[in-house]
């Protein structure tokens, strides 16, 4: 075929798909749906459906007849726009139901997949944290690494480091504290793609902050106080960083041990769960951050209180991760994994 | 003449092959320093702006709250929140001409498009080898969520509405390289060219040369008399 004979018939073909692709946003098919503000309808998807095979047709034509004029140039960028446009990612995660959804069904079960591995990462952590505690209470002039000097002199003095909480404004302590935490989570998420090394490192460290500062405090005989601070927001911000390095090992398991599947399919698969419950336990941060400025260092709450708060907020973290409500089923699981 | 650009090749209706022009470490790189610039004027802009709510409030807590989750939002927001919004691109790829793309050349859904900017944390250390190495130039990010970042910019080559009987794809290829950069050509060597594919159209079809204009003009303003002859309009 003649390239000028070839551009005359199908020109008009190119024009009106590039016209009605314009028109549409991100499309994913549908009966009368709103698609970016364009009402989309059956007849007008058949014409793009059909023109977007058009356009393929003759880009592979192009392609091989008239390799690099301007109608293969403008078929393939046509081919692609409609293949950007009309395509999507068959393994979507995340999508339909909106944030209530999200929250009682999506999340749970992405949540309840993982259980055995936030079990490892539990483990790991306590085992840090004794190793910390241990190591401090035979040597505390190690747990000054983790708190410092300063710190360490207040102990000794009867004061604890967090008492100068009180002295700054509670929302720049909540939201620096809360965006922290988030950081601390998301990294340990992110970890997993090092084959978890980077993941265990977080736990480990944490683990061992942890441990050797109650060791400090407890040899300074400051350990009720210390208790008492970090009772309220304790509990349920180790088990936040927990769940997160949980979802992380997910993607690590994945990535070393992939299973019947292949690699990066498994590592897709196990991206989507873990982000699922990364952005699940995120809000609580939130939460957590108000907690940590406004009740944790407040010398007027009383210790029972904050205890009392701290183990209603972990309950409540479980029972909403959980959903005892959401009967589980055989492909929700597998579609969590 | 050698292809620096990696092609990924997917097969798309009738298993028709689409190669999508993978983009590679020196866009990439030059894409991400736009952005980093964007997200340190957003910050200072950011900074602004909290001074401004605790001046006006009396309140440097609430200044320090609205500067705090500013930055976290900004830092961990900025890049799933504009290819999310933008299809793919944010303010530095679309400068660059990039765009963030499902491996199977199809729209990156949501999910997938948080999945790899939330892997920035790990790929902040590792991106660059992972990008100079990896055949499809994919990071940890790109891996987890199944994504390709592609070269999309608009081609601006003309589209020949004539052409002589006798000329096949490397001829008409030519004239449209010719049209289409004939302004970045040094002195007038686009009017030599211009001037050669005149005559090859003298020789094979000379009956095009009557929209081409008379002889003078045509000497006077060849690569016009060329674009009238073929009918040349923008892709």
């Amino acid at each position: 075929m003649q390239y000028d004979r070839f551009i005359r018939l199908r020109r008009p073909l190119w024009d009106a798909f590039e016209v009605r692709l314009g028109r549409l946003g991100r499309g994913d098919g549908g009966r009368g749906r709103r698609v970016r503000g364009a009402i989309v309808d059956h007849d007008e998807l058949e014409e793009l459906a059909i023109g977007y095979r058009q356009v393929l047709h003759d880009h592979a034509l192009a392609a091989a007849r008239f390799p690099a004029t301007g109608a293969a140039e403008r078929l393939r960028r046509l081919a692609l726009d409609g293949t950007h446009r009309l395509g999507g990612g068959a393994d979507e995660t995340v999508r339909r139901g909106g944030p209530i959804a999200f929250f009682t069904r999506t999340f749970p079960r992405a949540f309840r997949a993982q259980l055995d591995l936030l079990a490892l990462a539990a483990l790991l952590f306590a085992a840090a944290a004794a190793l910390g505690l241990l190591t401090t209470a035979a040597r505390p002039g190690l747990g000054v690494a983790f708190i410092g000097e300063e710190a360490r002199s207040g102990l000794a003095e009867g004061r604890l480091w967090t008492e100068v909480l009180t002295t700054l404004p509670p929302e720049a302590t909540s939201s620096s504290i809360a965006t922290n935490n988030m950081t601390v989570a998301i990294t340990a998420w992110a970890g997993g793609a090092t084959a978890g090394l980077l993941t265990f490192y977080t736990l480990i460290l944490n683990g061992l902050m942890l441990g050797a500062v109650v060791g400090v405090a407890l040899h300074y005989s400051m350990g009720g106080e210390l208790g008492a601070f970090i009772a309220a927001h304790g509990p349920l911000e180790i088990t936040i960083i927990l769940v997160a390095a949980a979802a992380g090992l997910a993607v690590a398991r994945a990535l070393v041990a992939a299973g019947d599947r292949p690699r990066g399919e498994a590592l897709r698969a196990a991206a989507r769960s873990a982000v699922t419950v990364l952005l699940g336990v995120l809000p609580w941060l939130v939460v957590l951050g108000a907690v940590e400025a406004w009740v944790s260092p407040e010398p007027a709450v009383p210790a029972a209180a904050k205890v009392a708060l701290g183990l209603a907020l972990v309950a409540l973290f479980w029972v909403a991760a959980l959903n005892p409500f959401l009967p589980p089923t055989e492909s929700d699981d597998a579609e969590a994994r | 003449m050698g292809d620096e650009i990696a092609r990924e090749t997917v097969l798309g209706i009738d298993n028709i092959p689409l190669e999508l022009p993978v983009a590679g470490l020196g866009s990439r790189v030059l894409a991400s320093i736009v952005d980093y610039l964007a997200v340190m004027l957003l910050a200072a802009l950011l900074g602004f702006v909290a001074l401004g709510v605790a001046s006006g409030t009396g309140r440097a807590g609430l200044g320090w709250l609205v500067f705090a989750a500013g930055l976290f939002l900004l830092q961990w927001g900025y890049f799933a929140a504009f290819e999310i919004a933008l299809g793919g691109r944010t303010p530095g790829k679309a400068a660059v001409g990039l765009r963030t793309v499902h491996r199977t050349g199809g729209a990156a859904g949501a999910g997938a498009l948080v999945v790899r900017n939330l892997m920035r944390a790990v790929d902040v250390f590792a991106a660059v080898p992972m990008i100079a190495f990896d055949p499809l130039a994919r990071r940890f990010g790109d891996h987890l969520a199944g994504t390709l970042v592609i070269h999309a910019r608009r081609a601006a080559r003309p589209v020949l509405g004539r052409v002589p009987p006798r000329w096949g794809a490397r001829e008409v290829a030519l004239a449209e390289s010719l049209l289409a950069r004939a302004g970045e050509l040094e002195g007038d060597r686009a009017a030599r060219l211009a001037h050669q594919i005149l005559a090859w159209i003298e020789r094979d079809a000379p009956e095009m040369l009557a929209a081409a204009g008379d002889p003078a003009t045509r000497r006077a303003a060849p690569v016009e008399a060329l674009r009238r002859a073929l009918e040349a309009e923008p892709g």
